[in-house]
């Protein structure tokens, strides 16, 4: 991998590998439930690397679109799990 | 001078001790903030962890809390420097609305780690070691196991519980 000077390889390896652990576990874990807080690990790792790996001040809005994008991806899929606002009621 | 994987461990501890600070001051472990939330406790629970470390799990899945802030905050710190943090801020604000979540945490935890980032820059850490730093602080609590990491969020909360009143 071409690495430009001064950039901070080890931070950017070990998002890269606690992400795809991340998503080893999403896989291996059966309970949908229990599936979403590894989900949250590889977003968090995710939303790491793009900052990382693009350091530019448009890239906090990019990091900041995908996180919160995918934390409403698992707020949705939790909540309609749990049935929906019929249950908040 | 540090060099970088001891650094990043260094990290790593503060931005635990400051998204657990900020999440246990604001009440995270005390209810789930939506359905969703509370469902991801239950499911907690029964597979043998802790109800209130559930909650806390469950929020942080559903949106943006102090952790998120974190990340967000050296994010903003390495890509901007310290007006980039308080960018980040606003957005992990706006973020909270989005989620249908009426709380500060996010926000609160955002503006500290601003300020412990650009702080730790002063004396040789980089942003970009409180990126990974958070990685591994939030793979702690929700990617090793749910029991173990349930129980000790319940600990630290019944904890603040005698040192702060206003639980339920």
């Amino acid at each position: 991998m071409p690495v430009a000077e001064g950039m901070p390889v080890i931070a950017i390896y070990v998002c890269a590998v606690i992400a795809v652990y991340a998503a080893l576990r999403v896989i291996l874990q059966r309970n949908t439930m229990r599936k979403l807080p590894f989900l949250n690990v590889m977003s968090f790792a995710v939303t790491g690397i793009i900052a990382l790996l693009l350091p530019h001040p448009i890239t906090i809005a990019a990091a900041a679109a995908y996180f919160v994008g995918s934390t409403l991806e698992s707020n949705a899929i939790a909540s309609t799990w749990a049935g929906g606002i019929k249950k908040d009621e | 001078m540090l060099d970088e994987p001891t650094r990043i461990l260094i990290a790593a501890a503060i931005c635990w001790l400051n998204f657990m600070t900020v999440d246990l001051i604001f009440k995270l472990p005390e209810s789930g903030g939506v359905s969703g939330a509370t469902a991801i406790a239950q499911e907690v629970e029964k597979g043998g962890g802790a109800l209130n470390g559930g909650y806390m799990m469950g929020n942080i899945v559903s949106s943006p809390d102090a952790s998120a802030g974190t990340l967000l905050a050296s994010c903003g710190v390495f890509c901007a420097g310290f007006f980039g943090g308080l960018f980040a801020a606003v957005l992990v604000y706006v973020g909270n609305r989005i989620c249908y979540d009426p709380g500060y945490a996010g926000t609160t935890g955002c503006i500290t780690a601003t300020f412990i980032v650009y702080g730790a820059m002063q004396v040789g850490f980089a942003a970009s070691d409180f990126i990974a730093g958070m990685v591994i602080a939030i793979l702690t609590i929700q990617g090793i196991s749910y029991v173990h990491a349930s129980r000790l969020v319940a600990r630290l909360w019944s904890v603040r519980c005698r040192w702060l009143r206003g639980c339920r």
